[in-house]
């Protein structure tokens, strides 16, 4: 008895295990078929290999195929229709029902067979791709076909994808159209801008001359008659000489401004520290009338236009004394950092590819809602009156700071001084226009 | 020193008013008759002696008929009057102007005056400069 039953529970153990063995495989397919690490399996059931494909991955492909946003059909041998999906035959406006079985060229325009035919040729050998049209019914439609070759268990076929190209072909019309008419504005603008310069520098000449004209007469009628006139009179006349003055010196600007605007630049390697000393002479007189004192801290040496970068100096300095306090000695400090970023927050570098130079006085201040005015042209914060000046300079630093490929600010607030700040690359582009 | 001769060719009528009156106290340089334009200033000179040839030559830039720098070429090219000094002056020189004139022999190119001090200054400068010469 007790030997039978050990026989039993040995062979019941190794069913049991056995029959682990069998759950434990079950277990690992399920998961590789949940997994879609598989989609087919192969049994031999004693009768031969049987395929069983599996329905669920099976549907989601061709619920996929059914709604992906390209045309996808299957071709044989000879380039019949075996399956095709309802895109398209959207795409080609032709019922679903009537395109399988059809040869694919009968879709292909006269003008692409010959394309076509040696596409699918080719294609047997290796994936390829290429853009052409399909026509049904008389309307063409561009596509894109991507053919790669299948190798099925009933043959070899070719599955193309067919991607409609009609909105982007719509949308490549619209953009090389506005790219067109872009071309076409902006070559207006620039002839428009060109004839503004020339404008400007024409006039500008030719406003001389009479000036000229009408300051030497005014002198001339001084001093014959100025003596017999009455005060009056001789106010008129001082009054005619300095519009004239003011109206030299607007010539002049305009001219400046108008030739900045011709053309390229030319840029050499220029010392800073020189150019901001040199500018302080020119000074001279009004430093002493302001009992100003002006200090240059280290400043770089980088490209630039010198006439130009000092022109610069010369505007901010004068504006600096122009605008200093009343009954105050008039203090101006300039410093420069290297910076990394073309940014004014930029972090400090010492090898940075920028530098900051900041150009700051104690004068009157301005409020910084007009930060956008001083530096557009003809605007001023002031009436003539009070302080001179034509409203073209900030323009025209502006305008060389940006054909520096630079940046200009100001920090200012009324009766606390106004700071310049000025950003430009230690190097320049070889070629700049 | 003897009194130099200055030759002035100017088209416009005021300008040339203005020159006059401007110098008119002046003894230390004499103005010849004045030309109206290039070509005028040339038959001026093919009429007088080489005795009589100035000193230096103001030429306008801007004349009818033949400008400051067509008359600066002639007379540079012209070997009766190759060594007389030329001035370019006008009412507004840029620096096509001044770079040509300078390559073509002048010996200044200055801004029309703008006042009547301004036109002392400009032939103090230029008696200054051939006097030098």
């Amino acid at each position: 008895m007790s030997e039978r039953t050990q026989n039993d529970t040995s062979q019941m153990q190794a069913q049991l295990e056995q029959l682990r063995q069998q759950l434990y495989e079950a277990n690992e397919t399920i998961e590789a078929i949940r997994t879609g690490q598989i989609d087919a399996l192969v049994v031999n059931d004693g009768t031969g290999h049987q395929l069983y494909t599996l329905k669920t991955a099976d549907q989601a492909y061709r619920v996929f195929i059914e709604n992906m946003a390209e045309g996808a059909v299957t071709l044989n041998k000879d380039g019949v229709i075996m399956y095709c999906n309802s895109k398209f035959a959207r795409i080609i406006s032709c019922p679903l029902s009537s395109v399988i079985g059809m040869a694919f060229e009968e879709f292909v325009p006269q003008n692409n067979k010959h394309l076509f035919q040696q596409q699918f040729i080719s294609s047997w050998s290796g994936d390829s791709k290429e853009e052409m049209t399909l026509s049904c019914k008389g309307a063409e439609v561009p596509v894109q076909l991507s053919f790669t070759a299948l190798q099925l268990n009933d043959g070899a076929a070719l599955s193309v994808i067919i991607t409609d190209l009609t909105a982007i072909k719509k949308v490549q019309e619209q953009l090389e159209d506005n790219n067109r008419q872009l071309a076409a504005m902006n070559k207006a603008l620039e002839v428009s801008n060109h004839d503004l310069m020339q404008f400007a520098s024409v006039a500008s000449h030719d406003l001389q001359e009479p000036l000229r004209k009408v300051d030497i007469f005014s002198s001339l009628l001084l001093s014959k008659v100025g003596n017999s006139l009455e005060d009056e009179a001789r106010v008129y006349i001082k009054k005619i000489t300095g519009a004239i003055k003011r109206m030299k010196i607007l010539i002049t600007d305009v001219l400046n401004y108008s030739k900045l605007s011709e053309g390229g630049n030319e840029f050499q390697r220029i010392d800073l520290n020189e150019i901001a000393k040199e500018t302080l002479d020119d000074f001279e007189l009004a430093i002493k009338e302001k009992n100003a004192v002006i200090t240059i801290g280290s400043l770089p040496v980088l490209d630039g236009n010198k006439g130009q970068i000092r022109q610069v100096f010369q505007n901010i300095f004068s504006n600096a004394l122009k605008f200093s306090k009343p009954g105050q000695d008039a203090r101006i400090s300039v410093t420069s950092k290297k910076v990394a970023e073309k940014s004014f927050a930029s972090q400090e570098a010492a090898d940075g590819k920028y530098c900051i130079i900041s150009i700051k006085d104690n004068g009157i201040g301005f409020d910084e809602k007009y930060l956008p005015n001083i530096f557009a042209l003809f605007e001023r914060l002031h009436t003539k009156d009070k302080y001179e000046g034509t409203g073209i300079g900030m323009a025209i630093t502006k305008k060389i700071i940006e054909k520096h490929n630079g940046l200009i600010n100001a920090i200012s607030s009324v009766g606390n001084g106004a700071e310049f700040l000025i950003l430009l690359p230690v190097h320049q582009p070889v070629n700049v226009y | 020193m003897p009194v130099k001769r200055i030759l002035l060719a100017e088209d416009d009528k005021d300008d040339r008013f203005f020159f006059t009156e401007s110098l008119k106290h002046r003894d230390d340089f004499f103005l010849m008759p004045i030309a109206e334009n290039g070509a005028d200033l040339m038959e001026f000179l093919e009429a007088i002696h080489p005795a009589e040839f100035p000193d230096v030559i103001i030429l306008d830039q801007n004349m009818p008929r033949q400008n400051g720098l067509q008359t600066l070429k002639l007379l540079k090219g012209n070997d009766t009057y190759s060594h007389i000094p030329l001035v370019v002056y006008s009412a507004s020189t840029n620096d096509m102007l001044i770079r040509q004139s300078l390559e073509s022999g002048a010996l200044l190119v200055v801004n029309k005056p703008s006042t009547l001090d301004e036109y002392n200054k400009m032939i103090d400068d230029i008696l200054q400069v051939i006097n030098g010469n």
